[in-house]
């Protein structure tokens, strides 16, 4: 079932009942007319022009909702924003996907969209780094660079005609993602920002937020820019990926990896936006805490996150008065 | 005798039908008494709730009486069916019992007839133009069947495609009326459904007031056809309003 789905306590539930109310008087959108479901009336003015945007059409000179949502306007457009809808993705957005085939000239990778995107093996930087026309060696080759299950990080390039998805992952920080977790939650709890690769120094965590929900958590990884190594090295560069291979996670390692990731975890439960402050927020109270890995999906850590939230957003508030 | 309008060529007969039957009423005059004690115009109290189902786009778990149905929606997604590129998307429908549905424990059976009548139930009311080149598929399971199961799939079924966020027209409800002798009765039991001389099934759109399907089976008179068309009506209007609460609910509980 959706929804919060923990064994409370009587107490608990209290706490949670309250912080959850006050965060709701907190947020400034607590408008209940705004909400429709398919076949609503949406009250507008008709004397004035308006624009039907998406989740909406005519019927009789009315205009009706389709989606079940809220009512958004902006200047003269007004649409229906559908609260459970698939990601949309915009031009430039940062996604993180999972390959699911292999075909010629191309991947194809599940982002949570209604059609798998596509990443064409020339939108790829090529392993020794040098920029060239893709060869049918290379073609042959495809597998050695991402195989079936692999998780990806890039870019969206564009959309063709037929509303696919293209993707290009033409600098090092996009590309393969190895030793982490990927996460998956609800693609509106990401919100826009500038940035979407947080380095978390003191954990040595690299945390890519996905704009299509999937998150990684996993080790950090070094980020070398392809053009400054040059032909000598480039024997040598094939060998490292290899010894990485061998080389163990460490236990510290796997451990914060895991805290960050029930931190998402918790957080997507709840339905706050993510980013990377209040995931660390988030990790730091559980260790202040001092509460174990396993108990941080326990009830009682996502009545504390809740109720620091309430906090926090009240302070906020505050302070901006 | 029974030919549904515009469907598959598949007779459809009245379930466990028996070639031979004695009469029910030995007198014209009897009227049949309703197992569950309700008058002849009057429906089960329904039970709705969406998000029954985490992992699909859409879910929604239906409760009429003893009859409770689970559908849920996946999409739009790619399939292979759906790789030559058209203006409309597709939609999928797939009906099937559980095995412990029915009184008698039997394998759980997949029903295309039921799965063919959903899909044309349902297509009337989607905008498939908005979702070219991919696939919407509906699962509907039927966990308990007491009577007049698909009706109830069909109004739970486009719960669920609003939950997931799919353009529509309308929300769709769905009716059944079984002519027993000289009464009709809406919303039957399974027992009913056994003992009847003909049924109706009418599914529509309440607000926009359009009839996306209708099906008649078994003998029918003219009075009581256009009686039963509008019993079907009303009843669905304010299925479409028990509905409707459902879906503010749900949306203002997400709400935060």
């Amino acid at each position: 079932m959706r929804g919060l789905q923990l064994p409370l306590s009587q107490t608990q539930r209290i706490r949670l009942q309250r912080a959850l109310e006050k965060l709701q008087s907190l947020s400034c959108k607590a408008n209940s007319d705004a909400s429709v479901t398919v076949a609503d009336t949406i009250p507008v003015n008709y004397e004035d022009a308006f624009l039907k945007g998406h989740g909406t059409t005519d019927l009789n000179g009315d205009l009706v909702a389709t989606v079940c949502g809220v009512v958004e306007r902006i200047n003269k457009l007004v649409y229906v924003r559908a609260l459970r809808a698939r990601y949309k993705p915009e031009v430039g957005d940062i996604v993180v996907g999972r390959v699911v085939e292999v075909s010629q000239k191309r991947w194809r990778l599940e982002i949570n969209f209604s059609l798998d995107a596509i990443l064409m093996l020339s939108s790829m930087n090529m392993p020794d780094g040098i920029q060239r026309r893709r060869t049918a060696l290379d073609e042959l080759n495809m597998r050695c660079i991402f195989e079936e299950n692999d998780v990806v990080c890039a870019e969206v390039r564009n959309f063709q005609h037929d509303g696919s998805l293209q993707l290009q992952a033409r600098s090092q920080k996009y590309g393969k993602l190895e030793k982490g977790q990927l996460l998956i939650v609800d693609p509106y709890l990401v919100k826009k920002s500038k940035q979407h690769f947080h380095h978390l120094e003191q954990f040595g965590i690299d945390l890519i937020l996905g704009h299509n929900g999937f998150i990684w958590v996993g080790e950090h990884v070094e980020a070398r820019d392809s053009m400054v190594v040059d032909q000598a090295n480039s024997s040598e560069q094939s060998r490292v990926p290899e010894e990485k291979n061998q080389t163990h996670t460490p236990l510290e390692m796997r451990q914060n990896i895991c805290r960050i990731a029930n931190a998402v975890r918790v957080l997507s439960t709840l339905g706050f936006s993510i980013d990377a402050d209040l995931i660390l927020e988030t990790v730091e109270l559980s260790s202040t805490v001092k509460i174990d890995i396993h108990d941080m999906l326990g009830s009682e850590f996502h009545v504390l996150v809740a109720e620091r939230e309430a906090e926090r957003r009240s302070l906020m508030g505050k302070r901006k008065r | 005798m029974a030919a549904k309008p515009g469907s598959a060529p598949v007779t459809y007969s009245p379930n466990l039908g028996q070639k031979t039957r004695p009469p029910i009423f030995k007198d014209n005059d009897l009227d049949w008494v309703r197992p569950d004690g309700r008058g002849f115009h009057q429906c089960r109290p329904a039970f709705f709730r969406t998000g029954a189902v985490n992992s699909a786009s859409g879910s929604a778990y239906a409760e009429l009486g003893s009859t409770k149905v689970i559908v849920s929606v996946f999409g739009p997604r790619e399939s292979k069916k759906a790789m030559m590129y058209s203006d409309t998307g597709r939609l999928n429908c797939n009906f099937s019992y559980t095995t412990f549905a029915t009184p008698v424990r039997g394998q759980g059976s997949d029903h295309k007839e039921f799965s063919s009548m959903l899909h044309k139930a349902l297509e009337g009311a989607i905008m498939l133009e908005t979702f070219p080149k991919t696939t919407v598929d509906v699962f509907a399971l039927v966990l308990e069947s007491g009577g007049s199961d698909l009706p109830v799939v069909i109004s739970c079924a486009s719960l669920a495609l609003a939950d997931a966020g799919i353009m529509m027209y309308d929300l769709v409800a769905a009716v059944s009326v079984s002519c027993l002798g000289k009464n009709l009765v809406i919303d039957p039991v399974l027992e009913e459904e056994s003992y009847q001389d003909g049924s109706l099934m009418l599914t529509c759109m309440p607000s926009r007031n359009e009839v996306t399907q209708l099906t008649f089976t078994g003998e029918w008179s003219t009075p009581d056809i256009n009686e039963a068309m509008q019993l079907c009506l009303d009843a669905c209007s304010k299925l479409g309003k028990v509905m409707r609460t459902c879906l503010k609910e749900a949306a203002s509980a997400s709400q935060e």
